[in-house]
């Protein structure tokens, strides 16, 4: 997770408490640095969903799974997510408020001493669940909309789902719940984003996510509908001025980018070009501590079987079963040639990312992406759209030290 | 570490998601046991052997592959024996004063039909 605006407004942002990759929450620092180095834990803890988006990674289907966990399976593996030290869990599913006792795991969560944070379509939150979910512990909300009402509900095969989703939003900032927006950027969406912010900021909302498709899932299904590295910059780009013309305004909206960090060394660009050079390294240097992709590092995955995955995205393949041995014994366990090399990707990259000056900032973007587009789990992601000056440099550093 | 020997039955004929799932193993070089290396979703065992073959191809000289609903596991440290143990533990009470389901919420599910 990249955000836009700490990078280049010097935004004081609330997010900045938690590390910066960390799931869609924000909060005062308060995370050990032992807990900062493990995985914030996405928990699908449902298949089933109310809608049925067409980009869903987690190919949810308004039917209920077999084999989800019952309650004192799902305690039991929160119990496992706190005797590691997970810092972080976000309930995701499917759609997590399907299950009747979200607000019950939330608070076990909680006092747990893990931090509950929530990914929803945002449709299922009368008031009265969003103020159960406050108090149940629930510091954050992030809640799907991809695209002004018409396109959103096309894409989420529901009519009226737009709708509902700001009603739900609405609902979690009139009891005081910390809320964002996500929204999953595409070729048939792009055109809206902005228009989908301006609407929501007059809403009082002021934290916005922007992802990139990824390629698992029914994300798979529409590799075509992404949008092409050119138009990707473009959007990102977008972003950015949107960004600064909000703030400009005093107007100080949290924006933040998740998915393809060839969006960490676009912002350097960008801020060398719109603030000189003193400013891109500040970029380049705050990126650089943040650490690049985090596949299989700082974010980790469970589906609603159990099985883990190296990114939510990933679900094709997982690293173990939490029903077979706990969730912190297949984390730590590197004798996983996969798990091992995810971890020293360095090493293997090839292609333009082995050589590239932006590495360090973005750690080969996302594998998932290269193994769907290529078969090679090392080749370089499709949807790096830096250029290929950008990419090689001149042969200085890449942040130069203009203010020496 | 291990303080019982009793083992529960693992479930795990449900962790197709959706797609059937095969248990990988992975020998890197001779005199090496195989090595569990985790799970892949695949229809067939054919696929699941390329799908295997994309993430492990570079390191491994063998893959076995194997429907994980096929694996009969028993374990000491299943989640089933643990929310067990837990129960025992709470012995019925939670810790908790406040209820913890919300009226409201508990239905949420009646609410699927958008």
């Amino acid at each position: 997770m990249i955000s836009i605006s700490k990078l280049l407004c010097d935004l004081d942002a609330e997010g900045d408490g938690l590390r910066y990759d960390a799931a869609d929450d924000s909060e005062k620092p308060q995370i050990t640095e032992e807990k900062q180095q493990r995985p914030v834990v996405v928990w699908n803890a449902t298949r089933r969903c109310n809608l049925y988006c067409s980009h869903c990674y987690a190919g949810a289907e308004t039917e209920a799974a077999t084999g989800e966990f019952t309650t004192a399976e799902a305690k039991s593996f929160l119990d496992q997510l706190a005797d590691f030290g997970a810092p972080v869990i976000l309930f995701s599913g499917g759609e997590p408020l399907v299950r009747d006792d979200l607000v019950e795991l939330v608070s076990y969560a909680a006092d747990r001493g893990l931090r509950p944070v929530l990914s929803s379509n945002g449709t299922l939150i009368t008031r009265e669940t969003a103020a159960a979910l406050r108090d149940a512990g629930l510091q954050y909300a992030g809640i799907s909309v991809d695209g002004l009402p018409e396109r959103n509900d096309r894409f989420r095969g529901e009519e009226g789902a737009f709708d509902a989703a700001v009603r739900g939003i609405e609902h979690c900032l009139e009891v005081g719940l910390k809320t964002g927006l996500r929204y999953t950027i595409t070729e048939a969406n792009a055109p809206d984003l902005e228009g989908v912010v301006d609407l929501l900021v007059e809403k009082g909302l002021d934290r916005f996510c922007f992802y990139h498709l990824d390629y698992g899932g029914r994300g798979a299904e529409i590799v075509d509908a992404d949008l092409s590295p050119q138009a990707k910059r473009e959007a990102i780009e977008q972003v950015a001025d949107l960004t600064l013309a909000y703030h400009d305004r005093g107007e100080e909206i949290e924006t933040l980018l998740v998915g393809n960090y060839a969006d960490a060394a676009f912002l350097v660009e960008y801020a060398r070009e719109t603030f000189g050079e003193a400013k891109a390294r500040a970029v380049y240097e705050h990126l650089e501590r943040n650490g690049g992709d985090p596949t299989g590092e700082r974010i980790a995955d469970v589906d609603y079987q159990g099985n883990v995955h190296p990114t939510q995205f990933w679900q094709g393949y997982s690293l173990g079963n939490v029903r077979d041995r706990p969730f912190g014994e297949i984390w730590d366990d590197e004798l996983n040639p996969l798990l091992e090399a995810l971890r020293n990707r360095e090493e293997h990259l090839r292609g333009k990312c082995a050589d590239c000056q932006y590495q360090s900032v973005c750690r080969g973007g996302s594998r998932l992406r290269a193994l769907a587009e290529t078969g090679d789990l090392f080749a370089p992601d499709p949807q790096c759209y830096l250029h290929e000056d950008e990419v090689r440099g001149e042969g200085g550093p890449v942040v130069g030290g203009a203010a020496d | 570490m291990v303080e019982k020997a009793r083992r529960s039955a693992v479930e795990s004929d449900e962790r197709g998601n959706p797609t059937r799932q095969w248990e990988v193993f992975v020998r890197n070089e001779e005199g090496d046991p195989m090595r569990h290396v985790g799970s892949v979703a695949a229809a067939s065992g054919s696929e699941a052997h390329e799908h295997a073959s994309r993430l492990f191809g570079w390191y491994a000289a063998d893959i076995w592959l194997c429907p994980a609903d096929e694996v009969e596991r028993y374990s000491t440290r299943g989640l089933v024996d643990t929310a067990q143990e837990r129960s025992d533990d709470d012995n019925g009470d939670d810790g908790s004063e406040e209820q913890r389901v919300y009226e409201e919420t508990a239905g949420a599910s009646e609410v699927n039909s958008l």
